[in-house]
């Protein structure tokens, strides 16, 4: 039982990790605080600070470990549905597709609420399910999925959809900083409601995708042998393609786009615990946040003025893919 | 040229209407001191995935909980609704710096408690404590400084500008003009939303008089010279049509050779620029240096140093700062660039 208990140990170093994360998170920032403030506010002694700790730190916080949990687990699942450790939402294109609609969404003033989406929302979910089936299709031949042409056409796809979104910014005047979130990503507009945009989100892609991580384990032996042991591969496939669209769109329309997130942390995950799905799935989503909760605070801290948080998870996670490529061959 | 209108002191179009004061509304999680129960957090959560609106977006401006004291509402340039304060507002944070230049020509330099780091005019603005820039001005900063007044510009993030909103500062969001006429408007408002309305009426009364100095010296222009600014960045870029600096330069009897191009900032090509031939050229620049190391990089290009007025050295200084904030000093700017197109008609030698 080996790995059992490196498993537990994990769980119990990321739980710790992200306390320490969300705890140095609420004392960060341009306004000086000590342990001291918190500590009269959790008390109730003082309220000065609520402001500042509860709907700014806090919030923001929160999102990011959310957003860094959605976009780990869509990688998980997307490592997992393409049997590719490179795949991820960024490289696949379900992100830059996300962040297509939900600034084509901004541009054409599409803001109905349907099932609790917003408009902005449900675009980029349609635009990055559809990103994303594109890649699917035409990376798959004779029922395998050429690596090569897979990391290739999400990456065309991907350049094609943020190419767009930089023409939709830039037909409006006032939209350089626009621009600057949708395509670099930034937590700094975080607030409860972006949280709450998200957790359900979360909370429902976790539940299904533990539903159905043994039959993602099934679909690691490939699809026949899968079908031969009972698993109902194209419903599943089905299934996942759409959490995991479902996720980047979520995390990239209160986010921005933010890459390599869901590339770096499952690889890690699956490193230390195995390629278990049913572990890997909740392991890589706290993990995830974890990650991004300290990338976040790496943007907020190196500079006096914020850094785009894509410039932190690229700068981490850019030379990683790189080093997966030069392992491939 | 251009006809100098007199508007009055008071021609403001600001459409003000009465309502009950109710806008002192703070988010919901500002005054919260026990942490949420997980349980009501779940809730919600059931309830956004209905499409049940998530109580933290249910407090709008109006709710209404406050005092019933009769409290005037203005609508800023976006639209919004803001409740005039009864007095003076203190702690004011300023997120452009025209607008910060306004604050202190009001003689509101001592409220003034948050400026962005661009914010250099008047020197005693440097000593403000900084919020930011324009594109990323930083809530958490804004919001610690308390302010009793935020006066944005509309080229802020606008998510910002609400953010700050819905955590309950009073903000007020100011767009720029597209002529010297609307610098008028724009300083009554913010002597409105101060209260330092006769201090702006002042304001405006002095430099329209500077204003109305220039365009009676000059009179009728016959002969206009054609003037192309420049502003470096990357490429050329000039002011076009619709910028309030091709309105001064109107102003100053001459013509912007970009006029024709309807916009604000236009990147215009060099050679359009040796087409159209300029007797005069301005350079924004940021100080004395900088414009001397443009003029030599001006000269020294091969197409354009053979321009007219680069070869007549009709090429001039415009400080950067003053010329690019829609504030009290683009009424210098115009009296600079009158007096040295036309010395003739300021009493100056040809």
């Amino acid at each position: 039982m080996k790995n059992k208990t490196r498993r537990r140990a994990l769980l119990a170093v990321l739980a710790l990790l992200a306390a320490a994360g969300f705890f140095a998170s609420l004392l960060t920032g341009p306004v000086k605080t000590t342990p001291g403030d918190l500590w009269r506010l959790v008390s109730g002694r003082s309220q000065e600070q609520a402001v500042i700790f509860l709907d700014l730190r806090l919030s923001r916080a929160v999102l990011a470990f959310l957003v860094g949990a959605s976009l780990a687990l869509s990688g998980a699942i997307l490592q997992g549905y393409f049997q590719n450790p490179m795949a991820d939402p960024f490289v696949v294109g379900v992100s830059s597709g996300a962040s297509l609609g939900a600034v084509a969404a901004l541009a054409l003033g599409f803001n109905v609420v349907f099932f609790g989406f917003s408009g902005q929302s449900l675009l980029a979910f349609i635009s990055g399910l559809g990103i994303v089936s594109l890649v699917y299709l035409l990376s798959l031949r004779k029922g395998i999925f050429k690596i090569e042409t897979l990391l290739l056409t999400g990456i065309a796809a991907g350049a094609l959809a943020s190419a767009l979104t930089s023409f939709l910014l830039f037909m409006r005047s006032d939209s350089f900083d626009q621009a600057v979130f949708w395509l670099l990503g930034s937590f700094q507009l975080a607030g409860w409601k972006e949280v709450g945009a998200v957790a359900p989100y979360l909370a429902v892609s976790l539940a299904a995708s533990a539903w159905l991580a043994k039959d993602m384990n099934l679909l690691a032996m490939g699809d026949e042998t899968a079908q031969a042991l009972g698993c109902p591969v194209r419903r599943v496939r089905k299934a996942f393609l759409v959490i995991s669209s479902l996720l980047a769109a979520i995390s990239v329309s209160v986010s921005g786009i933010i890459g390599f997130v869901g590339l770096v942390v499952p690889h890690w995950i699956r490193l230390l615990i195995g390629p278990d799905h049913r572990r890997l799935f909740p392991q890589a989503a706290l993990a995830g946040g974890t990650f991004l909760l300290y990338c976040d605070l790496l943007a907020r801290t190196i500079l006096p003025a914020e850094l785009p948080i894509g410039v932190i998870t690229a700068a981490v996670g850019a030379p990683f893919f790189l080093y997966l490529l030069n392992q491939k061959r | 040229m251009r006809d100098p209108s007199p508007l009055g002191p008071r021609r403001l179009s600001l459409p003000l209407r009465s309502a009950s004061c109710e806008n002192q509304v703070a988010s919901g999680w500002g005054d919260r001191t026990k942490p949420f129960p997980f349980s009501a957090i779940i809730a919600l959560l059931l309830l956004s995935m209905l499409g049940v609106g998530v109580p933290f977006a249910a407090v709008g401006p109006f709710s209404a909980d406050g005092t019933p004291a009769r409290q005037e509402v203005v609508r800023d340039d976006l639209g919004r609704p803001f409740a005039l304060p009864e007095r003076t507002p203190t702690r004011i944070v300023s997120m452009a710096p025209n607008i910060t230049e306004i604050l202190f020509a009001l003689g509101l330099g001592p409220e003034v408690v948050g400026v962005t780091r661009f914010c250099d005019y008047p020197p005693e603005a440097l000593a403000v404590a900084k919020i930011g820039g324009l594109v990323d001005p930083n809530i958490e900063i804004i919001q610690s400084l308390r302010p009793g007044l935020v006066i944005a510009f509309r080229g802020n993030p606008l998510r910002i500008v609400d953010r700050l909103r819905d955590l309950g500062s009073p903000v007020f969001v100011l767009d720029i003009g597209g002529g010297l006429d609307e610098l008028y408007p724009l300083i009554a408002k913010i002597g409105l939303v101060t209260r330092k309305d006769r201090e702006a009426e002042a304001l405006s009364t002095k430099l329209r008089a500077r204003q109305q100095a220039v365009e009676q010296a000059l009179g009728v222009v016959d002969r206009k010279p054609r003037v192309f600014v420049i502003l470096r960045g990357q490429g050329l870029w000039t002011c076009g049509g619709e910028s309030y600096l091709n309105d001064i330069i109107a102003r100053s009897g001459a013509v912007n050779i970009a006029a024709a191009v309807p916009k604000k900032w236009v990147l215009y090509g060099r050679e359009r620029i040796v087409r159209d031939n300029p007797d005069a050229v301005f350079i924004l620049a940021k100080s004395e240096s900088d414009f001397a190391g443009a003029r030599a990089w001006l000269s020294g290009e091969a197409r354009l140093g053979s321009l007219t007025a680069v070869a007549a050295n009709r090429v001039y200084f415009l400080d950067e700062n003053a010329a690019s904030r829609f504030g009290p000093r683009l009424v210098d700017i115009l009296d600079l660039i009158a007096r040295t197109l036309h010395p003739e008609r300021f009493g100056g030698r040809p």
